[in-house]
């Protein structure tokens, strides 16, 4: 699979000031990349550069085919960004603030016209579409400035913080407007703090503070960092068969809380009917077996904030 | 140069979602044209109710009749207000066009798409130079022919409307309102209110009321060696502070250094 965006040692000082390190990634095209990090971690700052919207100190990247700093208008051309803040014309209706950045996109009349009723009906604000954008709710202005960031059908886009600020209905309206830019094999460059979010949406996940702390798919990370693991809800307190389990050879781990076991092993799928057996033995009854979840947000947690 | 039409047409569109602002700001050169012309007609109708000033006259005023006096002056005192006008308008245009996009947050989008920044800055100030010189030259001529039908005397006609004074209007105040319009620019970056941005770049007005002074005071004479004169300062001025504006209007230094 092609790589839709590429960088090798990315780097951005401010007067001295280091706000991104080295950053270093391959993004395969037609996927979700989630880039998450503590505000102030660099994350806008890396958008701004792989958009063409500043240069970089140090390092190179390749965007939608476009090698950053050689042919910066026709990246931009390339690549679609929704800025952290909508930044919209709250006099214009909608209509002409997607026909205004349609023509900026090198769109003729006829064809810019034609797309700014396609984004607005497929977002659903063609109903609205003559009245200011002033009197729009947060939810409204941030669709039409995804719809914004689309019009000249960009094959990779910027996404900052789509869903912030966002009532639930409308960020599910956005969640799965994203996933249909999925399907439609575009490559999403996804910053969020809702770690959940990432989660449901990307393939991949880089974890950013300045530099790129860790990066794979979101299994990945958990796998990585907790290690594979069965959770065991018997009846009765679980702490009884802990040194039943711990003295397994394949566990690495095992703790109790209440009727709960958690047991780290190295091949769940492999090692879990040996588990049940032992705590059959044991004479352990056994209500669920489940697989141990780690949440994307554990995953942050403990590469961001080092929190076990 | 495409993309500078494309800013410059959405600017104008705003600028029509604003009557008040629009009203407000391009209603003066008409409404001084109508003062002007009707009191340079009155005076000329009524010699009796004209006082002269205290003091000194100009030399060019020797031999008139206190008629042709009382014309000569309002003619004028309001011909250099046509040289205040252009100067007026377009920064007050600009700095709602540029301070005023700054205050929204919408410049990263824009500076977003593939459009260069010399482009945008061209239509901004397009957008913001044409209204104002447009509607100063069209009313400075329903002045010019105003004078011209109502003066008393030939005398009155040479000393209102003189080839300085016209050379003046379509010379000098074009770059003394893109001087403005610069300076705009520059404060963009500093400030985050149209009204501050107009308040400092105010201060451009001074050299014309010094011009007004020193004219009416018999000091200045504005022939055409002076008016031109003025015109190759004001173009090295202008030069030096568009070199200004367009160093402060990149989009790094936009998106970084603006605050």
């Amino acid at each position: 699979m092609a790589h839709a965006i590429e960088t090798h040692g990315l780097t951005r000082r401010f007067d001295g000031r280091v706000a991104v390190e080295g950053l270093s990634l391959t993004i395969e095209a037609g996927t979700v990349f989630g880039f998450l990090g503590p505000n102030g971690a660099g994350k806008t700052t890396t958008v701004r550069m792989l958009a063409a919207l500043i240069a970089p100190t140090d390092g190179d990247a390749i965007v939608a085919g476009h090698v950053l700093g050689v042919d910066d208008t026709a990246l931009r051309g390339s690549v679609g960004i929704l800025t952290e803040q909508p930044g919209l014309y709250d006099r214009l209706s909608a209509r002409q603030n997607l026909r205004y950045f349609a023509r900026l996109y090198d769109l003729e009349p006829a064809r810019a016209d034609a797309q700014v009723e396609r984004y607005l009906h497929l977002l659903e604000l063609w109903d609205r579409r003559d009245e200011p954008v002033g009197t729009f709710s947060k939810g409204m202005r941030q669709k039409l400035a995804i719809a914004r960031a689309l019009l000249h059908e960009p094959s990779v886009v910027f996404l900052d913080e789509p869903t912030a600020a966002l009532d639930p209905e409308a960020s599910r309206t956005v969640r799965d407007f994203v996933k249909g830019l999925k399907a439609e094999g575009r490559t999403i460059f996804l910053t969020t703090h809702n770690l959940p979010e990432a989660d449901e949406l990307c393939d991949g996940i880089g974890i950013f503070q300045r530099r790129l702390l860790r990066m794979g798919s979101p299994a990945e990370l958990r796998a990585s960092l907790f290690g594979a693991g069965t959770v065991v809800r018997v009846v009765g307190d679980a702490a009884r068969y802990v040194p039943v389990v711990r003295a397994l050879t394949f566990v690495r781990e095992a703790r109790a809380d209440g009727g709960t076991l958690t047991v780290q092993l190295d091949d769940p799928d492999l090692r879990n009917p040996d588990l049940v057996e032992a705590l059959r033995g044991a004479g352990a009854r056994i209500r669920y077996v489940e697989r141990l979840q780690h949440s994307l947000e554990d995953v942050y947690m403990r590469l961001v904030a080092g929190h076990p | 140069m495409k993309k500078a039409l494309i800013v410059l047409e959405k600017e104008w569109l705003e600028l029509r979602l604003q009557p008040t602002l629009l009203l407000a700001t391009l209603i003066l050169p008409p409404l001084i044209t109508a003062f002007a012309v009707a009191g340079f007609f009155v005076v000329g109708k009524i010699s009796s109710g004209v006082t002269l000033p205290a003091t000194p006259l100009p030399p060019e005023f020797a031999g008139l009749s206190l008629l042709e006096i009382g014309q000569a002056i309002i003619g004028k005192q309001f011909s250099t207000l046509f040289l205040l006008l252009p100067i007026f308008i377009p920064s007050v245009l600009a700095s709602y066009a540029i301070v005023g996009e700054k205050r929204e947050r919408t410049l990263e989008p824009v500076l977003a798409t593939p459009i260069q920044t010399w482009e945008l800055l061209l239509g901004k100030i397009l957008a913001a130079l044409i209204p104002g010189l447009g509607i100063t030259i069209a009313s400075a001529t329903v002045f010019v022919a105003g004078v011209l039908a109502f003066a008393v005397t030939d005398r009155v006609r040479e000393i209102v409307v003189t080839p300085g004074w016209i050379l003046a209007v379509l010379v000098d105040t074009p770059l003394l309102a893109l001087i403005g319009v610069a300076l705009i620019v520059v404060l963009s970056s500093r400030v985050n209110d149209p009204r501050t941005a107009q308040q400092i770049s105010a201060v451009l007005v001074v050299p014309v009321l010094g011009l007004l002074f020193g004219q009416l005071a018999g000091v200045i004479v504005l022939g055409p060696a002076l008016a031109l004169g003025i015109g190759v300062i004001l173009a090295i001025i202008a030069a030096v502070a568009l070199w200004f504006a367009t160093q402060l209007f990149q989009r790094e230094v936009i998106l970084t250094r603006w605050r």
